[in-house]
């Protein structure tokens, strides 16, 4: 890299009588702080690359596990639905209509791209259903080098009467709502970057991605917790406080 | 850990089947399940930290001599931290007259992280004998503990009489009205809580000084002669304005390289 031959004459400026010899050493000194920042590039360079490679490995390693998981999963009904019901963040954002919906969810799947960083995608699988035709409804992020993200999304091919994420199957026997009430589902139709100050980010994605596709069960658990809280079943195994109590120790533990 | 046997009941509720106690059976024996794989799922991912961690111990270590030789050569270069913080668009506007002034004796910058790298930092600002303050270094260290919390501590500033622009008592100046209370950098020193942001708790200047600046002050540095240089009116020895525009494509190389 060349270094900027007008800062001479900005340093002459400054330098004392012998201007001549300060200048070349302050532009020795610059070209030098510049090899410098070159060789620290090329270090952070190789150790992105290496914490890259570490991450593949355990993505690599992971995917059969989640799969594993996938299969279990298939035998706790509303699994998926209960989960996001007690996340604090997506329970919020499933109208009553959305859960009628969940109930065919069958499955969630967080896919990275092979090499980690290129971007990952977002497939909620769903049986036969009476609201759209599609058996699955895919979100995918891709990162390009440049830093710009591109996002495409399934098109969701609701059944007549049925398309909730546009406000369709709205007001039932004339009712009016107290307040609009959006559809997760819209989530798929939202393609659009939001511009946020720290650059890209689909919250929603994100928070399905980070924190509840790692770890599903610690909020199914909650869920379940609360209900034997409140509820007034008859416990076999004795009373609802011994119980309890051990739920909690045991997400303590956790 | 012990599926939650009060699902058992729960789960009864919704359970069609006649035969409930097998279905109860089946869906305990599922979240157990599901909780060994969350088990099996975690310590891959401590394993995952753990090699990730020493990855980034391991070129700490090779980048500390490099920081070391650079803080040599940044020795001949007059004022150097004091123009790479004026012309970083955030940091710029955190110094004020009187903060510049005492840059002037700013001999180095230092960021150093832990050993292990997960404990925390320290950022030195080490300065030569001056009119201001008795201390020649001045610290701010983050400790982060393993429960997530984070304890800062820093270098209380012995200001010298009347020089103590960070609480207000430096000298007034005579006659002039200052339209905004200007808050000295320095008083950065002295804030050790952790003040609140949306996405969680930060030290938003020292993050800047981290992660921005001192990877590579020079970026900045660059930045502030070239400005001056399309400002200036000074005579050129190499020639036309030519040079700006080479000037902007070094830049613009500049950048490309930064951004991969």
């Amino acid at each position: 890299m060349v270094v900027d031959k007008g800062k001479k004459a900005k340093f002459a400026e400054r330098g004392e009588e012998d201007s001549d010899h300060i200048d070349g050493e302050l532009v020795l000194s610059i070209e030098k702080l510049q090899e410098i920042q070159d060789e620290l590039e090329r270090v952070n360079e190789e150790a992105s690359d290496k914490v890259l490679e570490v991450e593949q490995k355990y993505n690599e390693i992971r995917g059969p596990i989640y799969r594993k998981r996938n299969d279990i999963i298939k035998y706790i009904p509303d699994f998926w639905l209960t989960a996001f019901l007690s996340h604090p963040a997506l329970s919020n954002l499933l109208s009553e209509e959305d859960q009628k919906i969940f109930k065919y969810l069958e499955s969630l799947d967080v896919e990275d791209f092979k090499d980690l960083k290129s971007g990952y995608s977002i497939t909620f699988n769903f049986s036969p259903n009476p609201y759209f035709e599609d058996r699955s409804l895919k979100k995918t992020y891709s990162f390009f080098d440049e830093g710009t993200t591109n996002i495409t999304s399934t098109t969701i091919k609701w059944k007549e009467g049925m398309n909730t994420a546009n406000g369709v199957a709205y007001e039932k026997n004339g009712n009016k709502r107290p307040f609009p009430e959006e559809s997760f589902f819209s989530w798929f139709g939202e393609t659009q970057q939001k511009s946020i100050s720290e650059g890209f980010s689909d919250e929603v994605a994100e928070i399905i991605k980070e924190d509840l596709w790692p770890n599903p069960l610690k909020y199914f658990n909650n869920e379940a917790d609360e209900e034997d809280f409140d509820g007034d079943e008859d416990d076999e195994e004795g009373t609802d406080f011994e119980d309890e109590d051990d739920d909690q120790a045991d997400e303590d533990d956790s | 850990m012990v599926a939650d046997k009060g699902k058992k009941s729960k789960v009864a509720e919704r359970g069609e089947e006649q035969d409930s106690d097998h279905v109860d059976g089946e869906l305990v024996l599922s979240i157990e399940k599901l909780q060994e794989i969350q088990d099996e799922l975690e310590k891959i991912n401590e394993e995952a930290s753990d090699k990730v961690l020493e990855v980034e111990q391991k070129y700490n270590e090779v980048r500390r001599p490099v920081y070391i030789k650079r803080n040599e050569i940044i020795q001949s270069i007059p004022d150097f931290w004091l123009t790479a913080f004026l012309s970083h668009p955030a940091l710029s506007d955190l110094l004020t007259e009187d903060d510049q002034k005492i840059f002037k004796y700013l001999v180095s910058l230092d960021v150093e992280d832990c050993k292990d790298v997960k404990s925390g930092y320290s950022i030195v600002f080490n300065f030569s004998p001056n009119p201001y303050f008795e201390d020649t270094k001045l610290v701010k260290t983050y400790s982060f503990t393993e429960e997530g919390t984070t304890n800062i501590t820093g270098t209380t500033i012995k200001w010298k009489e009347g020089m103590d622009i960070a609480n207000g008592n430096g000298h007034e100046k005579k006659g002039s009205k200052r339209p905004l209370t200007e808050e000295s950098f320095f008083s950065w020193f002295g804030e050790t809580e952790l003040k609140n942001f949306s996405d969680g708790v930060t030290d938003e200047v020292a993050e800047i000084i981290k992660e921005d600046l001192w990877p590579n002050p020079l970026k900045y540095f660059n930045n502030e002669a070239d400005e001056e240089d399309f400002d200036g009116d000074e005579d050129d020895e190499e020639g036309s304005e030519d040079d700006e525009d080479g000037d902007q494509d070094d830049d613009e190389e500049e950048d490309d390289e930064d951004d991969s």
